[in-house]
């Protein structure tokens, strides 16, 4: 029979803290590590999928009927270029985004980020089909997608880990907006061989600098605010 | 009307959700159901094969239980279920999961077993506490006597063989909202636990186990019930929780009590027939002492609880459900504008939940059976605390059931539990990391 030192409660037998004040318990009387069983179950339950189990049906249907008639389509009737390609690569973006929305999922957020970044860069490349050359995707569209989904990944971590309130939000949005001004920018002077030099983004930089100095600003001041009064209380 | 319709209950095929039942469905969510859970456990292990026979046996009797939920254009009904089920299942660790309305064969029951406990699990909208205690009870009792013990009836109990009784499957708030007048009823914002929200789906639970005799003796040593004593624990470690965050503005502390109407209105529907009471006070007022809200809980229960007030309540409950204008609106329209009033008036009218089911009466040949009975108030709709409390002989089970990390709320209350003399186990889920 253990108490907690705390609270000065009885703790069920297999508690290795008190629930309410997180301190351990230790008994020296009884063995350590001799783990008891504990009066709930161990297994988590999982809330049965039936979620829009139709929708998920007649999307994949839909998207997949188009595909393919376009395919048999473009190359059957109307076979001067690969203009099919474009169809179908819509379809794969609609159904790869819309998927997680209608059926839940036990995917995490990255993933399904990933794989929407993953199916528009492989639409892009079927884009190069049509072009006839293929180095617009590997200097420009490529690593302009791999930014962007670097981005949107880094600020939904911090949007999960660290706060999603509304300031701390804007200040990661116009973080990534800078970034990736910035970085068009230098791929678009390398694509067209330019010397690498920042003009129209420099002016985009300033103002996201300015408002997340702006922001940031108030944030730590409000902090700095409930600090001093916690401090100084009378 | 009312007779009229309780004569035709044994042909009924489907049955209109009762009055508090229409808003439970409105606010389900992917994350979010009302759910309630009632456990007992017995002083054996429990045998699932049988307990599966008994729960069988035991739902034919209760129409209302063993039905699945329905849209119509302007309201949503129940409607008898004939899919196998619902089965007995390994208990999980995460009670009161949702329960998506077309998931588990349309049940709107589960029923776990662990060890020696047996647990229902219910959707709100099929009924309350007292009506779930009375499935739950029916089947312990087949369950037992499938055993080869003999259970008597009686209480909670009721018998398997009989037809039900067309009051038991009534909407007994029509019955009585025929009050003259509707009293209004105040809302304002209410303070709110912040905490850190526990990611899909956990549901955090404090069990306190104490002696009935024990915390009797506190309770009256303050001229209190246990009820009013228990509630004022609440508000007393709601006041402190509240004190101790830095907030801009004091908010008042008011706690939501569903209570029985049953006592005040004879019925014995196994539907919801409950309403809610607001104990609170108002720290904006000045800093109180636990005598004091004792004494602030214990003349307002005496001040509302009562047939006349009550009654006034069911009247105004009722009146929007019989208005004509708002009966024909379709069902999306009114789930929109509910949802709304609910989140942004309702919800924020109270800043914990708190319920009693009391001392439970079982009949004298099943006591020796059962060591103790638990009841969860289950996922609260956003971030605060549930806190179910009932007794069966000496042993008293609060539980405390929320979805957010801290645990202060709890830490306050059985601390004041603790510095009364009362002594207190508890039992819990939550996993503490350092
Ligand atoms: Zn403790």
């Amino acid at each position: 029979m253990s108490y907690c030192v705390n609270c000065g409660v009885e703790l069920e037998s297999s508690l290795v803290s008190c629930p309410l004040c997180n301190t351990p318990v230790i008994n020296p009387n009884e063995l350590p590590y001799v783990k008891k069983a504990s009066p709930y179950p161990e297994e988590m339950g999982q809330v049965e999928v039936v979620k829009r189990k139709d929708w998920a049906i007649l999307l994949s249907v839909v998207c997949g009927a188009t595909a393919l008639t376009c395919g048999l389509l473009n190359f059957l009737v109307f076979n001067q270029n690969m203009w099919s390609l474009l169809v179908i690569g819509i379809c794969i973006i609609i159904w790869v985004a819309a998927f997680p929305a209608i059926v839940y999922t036990k995917l995490p957020i990255y993933v399904s980020l990933l794989a929407d970044g993953a199916s528009i860069a492989v639409y892009l490349y079927m884009i190069t089909y049509v072009t006839h050359s293929d180095r617009w995707f590997f200097s420009l569209a490529l690593p302009i997608v791999v930014i962007i989904l670097c981005i949107a990944e880094i600020i939904t971590l911090l949007g999960r880990k660290v706060s999603h309130t509304f300031l701390p939000s804007a200040v990661y949005l116009f973080g990534g907006v800078a970034i990736l001004c910035v970085s068009i920018e230098l791929l678009i002077d390398r694509f067209t061989g330019n010397k690498p030099a920042l003009s129209w983004s420099a002016i985009v930089l300033t103002v996201c600098v300015i408002i997340e100095i702006a922001l940031i600003t108030i944030l730590s001041r409000r902090r700095f605010r409930d600090a001093v009064r916690r401090r100084l209380h009378f | 009307m009312a007779s009229q319709k309780n004569n035709r209950a044994e042909r009924r095929e489907w049955y209109k959700l009762d009055l508090s039942a229409i808003v439970y469905p409105t606010l389900q969510r992917k994350d979010f159901s009302s759910v309630y859970r009632l456990s007992v456990i017995l002083k054996e292990e429990i045998q699932p094969e049988i307990l599966q026979q008994a729960v069988d046996t035991a739902l034919k009797r209760f129409p209302t239980y063993k039905a699945a939920i329905r849209k119509g254009l302007f309201w949503r009904y129940l409607e008898p279920n004939v899919r196998p089920g619902p089965f007995v299942q390994p208990d999980i660790k995460n009670p009161c999961m949702p329960m998506p309305f077309k998931a588990n064969n349309r049940y709107l029951i589960r029923i776990y077993y662990h060890h020696c406990r047996i647990a229902l699990e219910a959707h709100h909208s099929l009924g309350d506490g007292t009506g779930g205690m009375c499935v739950l009870q029916t089947i312990t009792a087949v369950y037992l006597r499938l055993l080869g013990h003999k259970i008597s009836c009686g209480g909670f109990v009721l018998d398997v063989d009989e037809t039900p009784d067309p009051e038991e499957l009534e909407d007994a708030y029509i019955r009585y909202a025929n009050a003259q007048v509707r009293p209004p009823r105040p809302g304002e914002k209410t303070y709110r636990v912040r905490g850190t929200k526990e990611p899909f789906y956990t549901l955090n639970i404090i069990d306190g186990i104490l002696s009935v005799k024990e915390i009797a003796k506190v309770a009256s040593s303050y001229d209190a019930t246990i009820t009013e004593y228990l509630n004022a624990c609440l508000l007393y470690a709601l006041m402190q929780k509240q004190q101790h965050d830095w907030h801009k503005k004091l908010r008042p502390v008011k706690i939501a009590m569903p209570v029985n109407l049953r006592r005040f209105f004879p019925s014995k529907t196994l539907r919801n027939f409950i309403t809610m009471v607001y104990p609170s006070i108002d720290p904006r007022l000045g800093e109180y002492t636990f005598e004091e809200i004792i004494t602030q809980v214990h003349f307002y229960m005496r001040y509302y609880i009562n047939e006349k007030f009550l009654r006034g309540d069911i009247t105004t409950n009722a009146a929007t459900q019989q208005n004509p204008v708002i009966r024909v609106i379709p069902l999306f329209i009114k789930d929109f504008v509910v949802r709304l009033f609910y989140t942004k008036v309702q919800d924020k009218n109270s800043s914990a939940g708190l319920t009693n089911m009391g001392a439970l009466k079982v009949p004298e040949d099943m006591k020796p059976f059962i060591e103790r009975f638990d009841i969860y108030m289950g996922q609260p709709f956003s971030s605060r605390t549930n806190c179910a409390i009932i007794s069966f002989e000496d042993i008293l089970t609060i539980n405390f059931a929320s979805s957010i990390k801290e645990s202060d709320v709890e830490r306050y209350f059985f601390k004041k539990l603790v510095q009364d003399g009362i002594h207190v186990k508890i039992e819990s889920n939550r996993e503490m990391e350092d």
